[in-house]
């Protein structure tokens, strides 16, 4: 079914019955859309210019004393042109912030794509148990982060059951400190990620597997190919949108992680888990420094916002050419 | 290579069944850890070597955090009993996030709904700016966080069920949108247009036609979203106080406590916050893939 039939409503020069109908549906396009708008102008927007306001006039809670009305906000910063943002930039920690949430975040979408990739490979042709493994290949997901950090936290702990276990392996005792070391410490964190999230891979591969056209591969047999040439020549172009879909998904969630950070390390040990939220999150509620809080806010807003906007033409442009393809098969029943 | 077409099957039939098995284990050993210290008592949470599964097993982890036994845990744990009554409120956390998630969870996906059908059936937003909507998701939001914090001090709306469920409905409506939209897509305009040439009007038409065919999609979309609300821990944190705590929150106070670690009663509370969840997710699992697809993965 295309879309594109029924979509083009602008062109009135038709009918008077052709006229209303474009008539209505923007009128129902704007009351659906105005309660949006509504929280988007009401809520962000003006958080969004508060924070322009306060990265030029430097405040923190401290400079409000007892008063801390929102007007006294105002009276309490004093302009400070660029000097923050001169700060922001030369700021060596906030540098290291930024290194250490990408290597993070990348570290942990290769893990849980590889994982969740190869599972899926395993698993999407129907085979005696499949169901009981999807069920709880599923459940990291469902099991909320928090709960995960301080659940983690008492199999890490050091005489908690993985160095139990480690130790039965090794037949040593081991003591290993996974968390409260700076060497290992975002590791640590980046696993307790990985494991939260490989579902999150694993079923947007198990669908991607399961929803592709079985005759190329078919084709692909017939003339001889093994299967190794398969998977990479017929199978992965074209699970290529999805792959993708997965991998951007994942980043730019990791890039955002922080109740497994801060709810278990806050930190720490040293600054070896302080990654972007953290910083930020260190800034504006622990020093109370709202303006410096708020240009290091702008600074990663863009820096997403960047990344961001490119992961979405990426995913446009695979999404066009999907529909082009299947746009293009003829339709059958 | 010598290995025929059948025994080939085989090895690879084993091979598939240890590696599920061993990502099985890797996969239920926390959550077995979680539910299996939930009911140690409190002379075991730190054993060496760890006791695995509890020969005194007991429920005074969940009366002490669920259901305010004091008397009965202070003859057990001595000093460790103040530390875990001074914080317990789970019950109104519970209410909270209850009250916070379904509600936001109920807005988002009628409102999502809505503007999906007008998407799939009229064009009312082009697939641009769907992909524009999702930046609402994709940014971090702790880059507004400290701004919408003074904004919300300034409006009255810290500390309240409305400031959170109008932040959560702002930061789930992409996935809502983009995962109804998949739901109502299938439904074939055909039958629409039938309704319409038969005469029914309008509204008949989608509650009548559409509707009943994208129910269980549209449930499906809504336990997805209460997923994500329920487990939301940034933005509950910073924008609540003493009023509007979540469990997520709560259970985050036991750990900031510095008299040391009370490993059962956090267990305890952590299953009574995953328990729903896990009910919820395993009703939806075939519909899990759609939440984060975009239309990516046809069927």
């Amino acid at each position: 079914m295309t879309a594109e039939t029924t979509h083009n409503a602008t062109p009135a020069r038709g009918t008077q019955r052709e006229r209303t109908r474009a008539q209505g549906i923007r009128r129902f396009k704007w009351a659906v859309l105005t309660p949006f708008l509504a929280l988007m102008l009401f809520i962000l927007m003006p958080a969004f210019l508060l924070q322009g306001y306060f990265s030029f006039f430097a405040f923190s809670i401290f400079d409000a004393g007892d008063n801390l009305g929102f007007s006294s906000y105002f009276q309490a910063s004093e302009w400070v042109g660029l000097d923050l943002w001169a700060n922001a930039l030369s700021d060596a920690k906030f540098g290291f912030a930024i290194i250490r949430s990408l290597l993070f975040a990348t570290g942990v979408t290769v893990g849980c794509f590889i994982i969740g990739f190869a599972l899926a490979l395993l698993m999407y042709r129907p085979f005696r148990g499949q169901g009981v493994y999807y069920i709880f290949f599923i459940l990291p997901m469902l099991t909320v982060p928090i709960v995960i950090a301080y659940t983690g936290e008492m199999i890490l702990y050091q005489n908690g059951p993985l160095n139990d276990i480690l130790s039965i392996l090794t037949q040593t005792r081991v003591e290993a400190q996974f968390l409260y070391k700076q060497e290992v410490a975002l590791t640590t964190i980046a696993f307790l990620e990985i494991w939260n999230w490989t579902p999150f891979s694993f079923i947007i591969m198990m669908a991607g597997l399961a929803s592709l056209p079985k005759e190329p591969q078919e084709a692909a047999q017939i003339l001889g190919a093994n299967k190794w040439r398969i998977f990479w020549e017929v199978q992965v172009p074209l699970l290529r949108p999805v792959i993708l879909l997965a991998l951007i998904l994942r980043f730019l969630e990791s890039m955002a992680e922080f109740p497994k950070t801060w709810g278990l390390l806050q930190g720490g040990p040293g600054s070896a888990t302080e990654t972007v939220p953290v910083y930020i999150f260190i800034n504006a509620w622990q020093f109370f420094d709202i303006s410096y809080g708020a240009v290091l806010s702008y600074l990663i807003l863009f820096m997403m916002a960047a990344i961001v906007m490119s992961a979405i033409w990426l995913l446009r442009r695979e999404k066009k050419s999907l529909d082009a393809m299947y746009d293009s098969k003829p339709q059958e029943g | 290579m010598s290995m025929t077409k059948s025994q080939r099957r085989h090895a690879f039939s084993a091979f598939r069944y240890l590696v599920l098995t061993v990502w099985l284990a890797i996969v239920a050993f926390p959550i077995f850890w979680m539910v299996s210290t939930s009911f140690k008592p409190d002379r075991e949470w730190f054993a060496w070597p760890p006791v695995y599964i509890s020969e005194n097993a007991t429920l005074q982890n969940y009366l002490v955090v669920w259901a305010d036994v004091s008397e009965y845990a202070v003859d057990e744990t001595g000093n460790l009993e103040t530390v875990a009554q001074s914080l317990q409120r789970p019950w109104v956390a519970l209410r909270n996030s209850a009250l916070i998630s379904v509600i936001s969870t109920t807005l988002t996906v009628l409102f999502g709904a809505v503007l999906a059908y007008g998407v799939s059936r009229y064009g009312i937003l082009s697939e641009g700016r769907m992909f524009q909507l999702l930046m609402l998701r994709m940014v971090p939001p702790i880059v507004l966080i400290a701004p919408i914090s003074i904004w919300y001090s300034a409006l009255g709306l810290l500390d309240t069920i409305t400031g959170l469920v109008m932040l959560y409905f702002l930061t789930t409506l992409p996935y809502a949108v983009w995962m109804a939209k998949s739901f109502i897509d299938e439904v074939p305009r055909e039958m629409e247009q039938a309704a319409e040439i038969l005469g029914a009007s309008r509204m008949r038409t989608i509650w009548e036609v559409v509707l009943p065919l994208v129910r269980s999609g549209l449930v499906a979309t809504f336990l997805f979203i209460l997923i994500l609300t329920w487990s939301e821990y940034l933005l509950a944190l910073l924008l609540s106080k003493t009023a509007v705590v979540t469990l997520p929150v709560e259970l985050s106070k036991y750990q900031g406590s510095t008299e040391g670690r009370v490993y059962g009663r956090q267990a305890a509370l952590s299953v009574g916050i995953t328990l729903p969840l896990i009910v919820v997710g395993l009703i939806i699992r075939k519909h899990l893939a759609r939440g984060f697809s975009f239309g990516m993965v046809r069927r």
